[in-house]
């Protein structure tokens, strides 16, 4: 009977998505460590796990909203939105606080998705075709109505630069060189656990997977489909508005240009982690293996010798097989 | 009966929209709007996003989407620009420069068909949502070119290529003409071959249309095909226009040529949608655009307009189909 029971759990996790993608993520990072014996350096991968940390956030909010069977494009437009109006708004009132950056960046980022969240609940729009529009509104409003100015590294407010040097605790290396484990991934390891703590213990994180599975039987079975998705989308919003601070102080750098146009590299991560762009499968696990197998990739290419010009190509590649293997995997599984 | 009509009606409305801006153009712009100049100048922009949307509307017909059209067209574009400048096969040259046009146009489309087989095998045979297929694709494409291109332009192509994009016959422009050619073929193809039947009944209804005989798998394939060829026509009007290609050129088509679609008619969740509807959304995108370059908008106060548009038309279809749709539920009950 143990021994069944042992065998099934065995079973369960080869089944799975994520331990395929752990084993090409350890493979992977044996084979660059061959080529270039710098990148199993704990420095390079505290840097790696601080540098991605924006992209994690970002990818966590897109989990959420792929996993209700919708898609977002917008998110970079608010998180863009976000971390501009709140620079200015430092920079304009001279409060130096990273609190009340959060506060503001947050608060577009909640008045935006909103929006979003209200065409897709209430008019049913398709959300692709909602959040396309969006994009191009909410971008497009910011540069004619706030500026197109960029915000330089001395201009910025110091809290932001203070932020960015935060470690929660710093090591020295041999070389004296020092490396810590920087604030932003606690951050983007918070918002994974608070992600994974609504999704597996609250209804309204049952109500996201059910309305993912199946939006008719969701609403037969007494759900309120549309406050559901109206609260996806704004805690989508949330979730770039803190992507956005965390961008601008790792950067110190705030332009309004910035982010638009990488909709395609954080969705390519939660759809490699496993979940099912149709709707009601998926991981935060999965997600935060997929950040980790592009940042690895992003990361590498200069590290085994090719140009980053093949960068786009490789995440594309990577996005149509791993589309390609999962849709492969769910019609074999409906033909058994 | 009554889908035939609310069709028809949508249409119209449409006709009427695009007069009504272009009535309010001529007033509140007199002198500038309705000028010879202008209309060549429009007439020879609106071919090569036209041609992009008509791309993305077949995709749409089955009920998926191509986000992949501009890269396609890119990716055509360098490949054509590579035969034009020499830098691939350099002996056709000594065939002079005709034969060298024509392999150049054949290449482009043929490797534009070829992206549209990937995007039809990756939908039809793995399965693969259309959506996530060609956003893979998407990046797959634009970046082998710019791999090839190593993120620079080329330039420089010869005299004769260059009377497909910028030439006139009759003063009406040389791309206007393929457009027409381009528009009246496909409104053929959907509405008098069995291809263009099928592709309808595969977007209303899937596993209708495949009960009752349609080799589905096939018809996706081939429109995608058909959407990566119109995509490869788009670019070869895009290079010859600008004497140039790099990539990443046009890439703000895409949001316009899903929202002419939209404006046009085309339901996004497939079966419906008509090559006019679609004609006379570009017209009135074009109106417009030209009157607010006209006006010296700033390109980011154009993306607002966009977006807002292409929401407004999704609400307004909302209401139209609630409305429509009303009836029927009384008669139920």
């Amino acid at each position: 009977m143990m021994t069944n029971n042992k065998n099934f759990r065995i079973q369960r996790i080869f089944a799975q998505n994520e331990s395929y993608l752990l084993l090409i993520i350890i493979a992977y990072s044996i084979f660059v460590t061959f080529l270039n014996p710098s990148f199993l350096s704990p420095g390079n991968l505290f840097n790696l796990s601080k540098s991605s940390a924006s992209m994690g956030v970002l990818a966590i909010g897109v989990f959420v909203v792929l996993l209700s069977g919708g898609i977002d494009i917008s998110f970079t437009a608010i998180a863009i939105s976000g971390q501009y109006i709140a620079v200015n708004v430092l920079i304009a009132s001279g409060v130096d606080n990273i609190f009340f950056a959060f506060l503001i960046s947050c608060l577009v980022g909640v008045g935006l998705g909103a929006i979003n969240g209200l065409l897709v609940s209430y008019f049913k729009i398709p959300t692709l075709i909602v959040t396309l529009g969006t994009l191009n509104v909410f971008h497009g409003l910011l540069l004619t109505v706030v500026g197109t100015k960029a915000v330089n590294s001395a201009q910025l407010p110091d809290c932001f630069k203070a932020f960015g040097a935060t470690n929660v605790f710093t090591l020295t290396g041999p070389d004296g060189v020092n490396y810590g484990l920087s604030i932003f991934t606690v951050i983007f390891i918070t918002v994974a656990l608070l992600t994974w703590f609504i999704l597996k213990y609250t209804m309204l994180g049952r109500g996201i997977y059910a309305i993912g599975g199946d939006v008719e039987a969701a609403e037969r079975a007494g759900l309120n489909v549309a406050r559901i998705k109206f609260f996806i989308y704004c805690y989508v919003g949330i979730l770039a508005g803190i992507a956005g601070i965390i961008h601008v102080s790792l950067i110190r750098y705030s332009n309004p240009t910035y982010l638009v146009g990488t909709e395609l590299s954080v969705i390519a991560p939660v759809v490699l982690g496993g979940t099912r762009i149709t709707g009601g499968v998926g991981t935060v696990i999965g997600t935060i293996l997929g950040v980790a197998m592009i940042t690895l990739l992003n990361n590498s290419l200069i590290l085994i010798g090719l140009s980053s010009f093949w960068q786009e190509f490789f995440t594309g590649l990577i996005v149509a097989i791993s589309v390609s293997l999962s849709s492969y995997q769910s019609r074999r599984s409906v033909a058994i | 009966m009554l889908g035939k009509q609310l069709k028809q009606t949508r249409t119209t409305t449409l006709f009427i929209l695009m007069i009504c801006a272009f009535v309010v153009m001529s007033i509140f712009l007199p002198g500038k709007f309705l000028t010879l100049s202008n209309f060549q100048s429009m007439s020879s922009q609106i071919p090569e996003f036209g041609l992009l949307a008509i791309a993305i509307m077949l995709a749409m017909l089955t009920g998926g989407i191509d986000l992949s059209v501009v890269s396609t067209a890119n990716l055509a574009g360098v490949g054509a620009a590579l035969i034009l400048t020499g830098s691939l096969f350099p002996q056709l040259g000594g065939y002079g420069e005709g034969l060298v046009v024509i392999m150049a146009i054949l290449f482009a489309l043929a490797v534009s068909l070829l992206c549209g087989l990937v995007n039809g095998f990756l939908i039809a045979y793995i399965g693969a949502p259309a959506i996530l297929a060609t956003l893979g694709t998407m990046s797959i494409f634009s970046g082998i070119a710019i791999v090839i291109t190593k993120g620079y332009g080329i330039a420089g192509f010869p005299e004769s290529f260059l009377f497909i994009g910028s030439g006139t016959i009759f003063s009406i422009p040389m791309p206007l003409i393929i457009f027409i050619i381009c528009t009246l073929v496909m409104a053929l193809v959907l509405d008098r071959t069995s291809l263009g039947f099928n592709l309808y009944m595969l977007g209303s209804n899937p596993v209708a249309a495949r009960f009752s005989g349609i080799n589905n798998r096939g018809i996706l394939i081939r429109t995608y095909m058909l959407s990566g060829l119109y995509s490869g026509l788009a670019s070869i009007i895009m290079i010859s226009r600008a004497n140039s290609i790099r990539p990443g050129y046009g890439s703000a088509y895409l949001l316009q040529a899903i929202l002419v679609c939209v404006l046009g008619g085309v339901d996004p969740s497939g079966g419906y949608g008509s090559i006019s509807g679609l004609v006379l959304g570009i017209i009135m995108l074009q109106i417009l655009q030209s009157g607010f370059n006209i006006l010296a908008f700033s390109p980011f106060s154009k993306n607002v307009i966009w977006g807002l548009m292409l929401i407004l038309v999704m609400v307004l279809n909302f209401y139209s189909s609630s409305f429509s749709k009303k009836p029927k539920k009384l008669k139920i009950q």
